[in-house]
């Protein structure tokens, strides 16, 4: 029954045309020359953007549900589907109750009119009645702290007044559906207490919470349940933790994605003679001999994100094209700040070939993104072929900081005082 | 059309709101304030009067007090048109971040300038006093009129404001046509002056011909409206807010994403 969920969407897809979303309007001027040289519309089907595809939610009454992704994911086109500002391209958006959005603070403000004029027109614009909002007056200006200044023009209000008062009329609506997007962090300390109680007061009035942050911290204290978006698809939707988690581990994934971008990974070919074409301050040698196919590893194949305890193990293949003289391999590894964390030198066979494997069995690492820089060369001042800033991982430990994870063990014994 | 005018109905508080704030918006932080009401019909008065009474020497009797009836009624329904065509296309802040309905905006803006003509007609009747004409019973005529050219200026706005969403450079012909509109309206002239065979196309396709006709007939000349003038454009403005209305209920998406 739809009846125990306040908002329910099956299968929702939005899309934007791209005109729409670069902001380019037609003038009659355009159409009218177009008519008269009798060219269609230029609108080919790729100029259709999709913002949401097929996602199906349900947020159940009195539930405070968290929405996490990156910028750009549709969270905020989800909310827009959800308070009726937009309308879905395919499927059906129902919401049970009385809804407020808090998608932007201070609605319709008149820089020109005092607090007190524009808590009028703000309340009237979230949905509340004159009745109410004189009923709810005092209270307003209590909780938004502006004392005296609630006569003044709204435009001689610093940002943290500013907010603090659109804020403080947003929560007095009483509705029963709240919709929130990432504006509990208005103001300072004290009033982001005071906000978050807030929100806790409405929680446990039995409301029902939509709630779109980037904060993982609040997603996990504050909410029931949770869902992931990414690139308009629903990836993981479930308890707060499992999501957060999820999520995490994307992100990191990217950051290191991010970290190598410009590697062309494990692709790198063997090419007789000349060698790869350089890339000045992240590749370079004379090529002599070259590394490729560096491959970075967990315990089952290819990783990027590792926890401190571990497995880690680094590929590489060697091969030499020219005259090379006691070839050896120095790896450093780096923080992504910079700072050195370990460096090592190996000695390489005077072979035509090798395939090299670095083991780590205990990666024992803090939580960070790390770069593996490879510089093959000789004692005697030769470059070969160097990686710098190529070849990165990712370190997640969430139960401790700093550079090192080493192997640790407490004992604790209670003793008779 | 119905359920346009019954959204507008429940969110009367927020077009009351917004009002207010418009018509104190415009006379804030101004020296004269509220005066201005007065002072921008009065210029273009003198300046018609000027012009069209005494170097033109028209021989319309009282021919300040003349155009000062037809003017401002011109004013109330230009400036709607001129000013609402951007209504909502500006409105990015609220169409955006809050639902609510999009016809609120351009009614906002009849409504201000409705205010502002309402309280220029006491200046109106005084002036007429000072040369003897008073109103008398026609006067009885007068709210039918405006409900006629409310209906109409409101069908236009809609539909202006709706289109300018699409169309960015409406704004700017609306304008320009307003101005040329405003000349072949008779403001500063009688119908009469018409050459017979255009006189009556003349009346037919200009809407704001028989309202202002009408204006100029309860006030300046004591006599009834013409009726079946007035109920034409009655009937045709209803058309127009009802077509306009069916435009809201299409582009309503459409406002929010595009503008």
């Amino acid at each position: 029954m739809s009846t125990t969920n306040a908002i329910v969407l099956t299968g929702v897809s939005k899309s934007f045309r791209k005109s729409t979303i670069r902001r380019e309007h037609t003038t009659l001027k355009s159409e009218l020359v177009r008519w008269l040289k009798r060219q269609k519309r230029p609108e080919a089907p790729s100029s259709i953007i999709p913002a949401l595809r097929n996602v199906s939610l349900s947020v159940p009454r009195g539930r405070t549900f968290g929405l996490v992704g990156r910028n750009g994911s549709g969270k905020s086109t989800l909310l827009k589907l959800v308070t009726g500002i937009y309308t879905p391209t395919s499927g059906t958006v129902e919401v049970h109750g009385r809804i407020s959005a808090l998608l932007e603070l201070g609605a319709g403000f008149h820089p020109d009119f005092s607090g007190r004029e524009n808590i009028f027109v703000n309340g009237i614009i979230l949905g509340m009645s004159r009745r109410e909002i004189r009923g709810r007056m005092e209270e307003i200006i209590e909780f938004s702290e502006l004392g005296d200044f609630i006569d003044e023009p709204v435009r001689t209000y610093s940002s943290g007044m500013y907010a603090r008062l659109a804020f403080a009329v947003a929560t007095h609506v009483d509705p029963e559906i709240l919709l929130i997007d990432e504006i509990l962090s208005v103001g300072d300390e004290h009033f982001g207490r005071k906000s978050a109680a807030k929100m806790e007061e409405f929680r446990k009035a039995g409301k029902t919470i939509l709630l779109v942050t980037h904060d993982l911290g609040t997603l996990q204290r504050r909410c029931d349940q949770a869902a992931w978006l990414d690139a308009g698809e629903l990836k993981v939707s479930g308890n707060p933790v499992d999501v957060v988690a999820a999520y995490r581990a994307a992100v990191a994934e990217a950051e290191v994605a991010g970290l190598e971008q410009h590697v062309p990974r494990a692709a790198v070919p063997v090419q007789p003679r000349s060698g790869p074409p350089a890339e000045p301050g992240r590749r370079w040698g004379s090529f002599a001999a070259e590394l490729s196919g560096v491959e970075i590893r967990g315990r089952d194949g290819p990783q990027h994100v590792f926890s401190a305890d571990a497995p880690f193990r680094l590929l590489a293949r060697y091969r030499r094209y020219g005259a090379v003289e006691a070839p050896q391999l120095e790896l450093s590894l780096r923080t992504d700040g910079g700072t050195l964390v370990w460096s090592t030198t190996e000695k390489l066979p005077d072979s035509e070939a090798a395939t090299l494997t670095l083991e780590m069995p205990r990666l024992g690492l803090g939580d960070g993104n790390y770069l593996v820089d490879l510089s093959l060369g000789n004692a005697g001042g030769a470059v070969y072929d160097v990686h710098r800033g190529l070849h990165g991982f990712a370190v997640r430990a969430q139960d401790s900081s700093g550079l090192l994870a080493p192997v640790h063990r407490w004992s604790i014994e209670p003793t008779a005082g | 059309m119905i359920r346009n005018l019954r959204e507008l109905w429940q969110y009367r508080a927020l077009l009351w709101n917004l009002t207010q704030r418009e018509l104190k918006a415009r006379y804030r932080g101004s020296a004269l304030g509220f005066l201005w009401t007065f002072v921008n019909p009065l210029l273009l008065m003198a300046v018609y009067g000027l012009v069209f009474g005494i170097i033109q020497r028209s021989n319309i009797p009282h021919y300040t007090y003349f155009i000062f009836v037809g003017l401002l009624p011109w004013l109330w329904f230009s400036t709607s048109v001129g000013s609402g065509a951007s209504t909502i296309s500006d409105r990015r802040d609220l169409l955006t971040k809050v639902r609510f309905p999009a016809q609120v905006l351009p009614t906002t803006v009849v409504a201000t300038n409705l205010v502002n003509y309402l309280l220029s007609l006491p200046l109106m009747v005084g002036l007429g006093g000072l040369v003897g004409i008073w109103p008398d019973v026609h006067a009885l005529a007068f709210p039918v009129v405006l409900l006629v050219q409310l209906v109409f200026t409101l069908g236009v706005t809609f539909v202006i404001s709706a289109l300018n969403v699409r169309f960015r450079d409406l704004q700017h012909i609306v304008a320009n046509v307003l101005t040329l509109w405003f000349f072949v309206t008779p403001v500063l002239y009688v119908p009469n002056a018409v050459p017979e065979p255009y006189r009556r196309l003349y009346l037919i396709a200009n809407p704001m011909a028989v309202i202002t006709t009408s204006y100029q007939g309860i006030f300046y000349e004591h006599r009834w409206p013409h009726p079946r003038g007035l109920a034409v454009v009655a009937l045709g403005s209803v058309v127009l807010l009802a077509i306009a209305a069916r435009v809201f209920e299409r582009r309503r998406e459409e406002f929010a994403e595009l503008v």
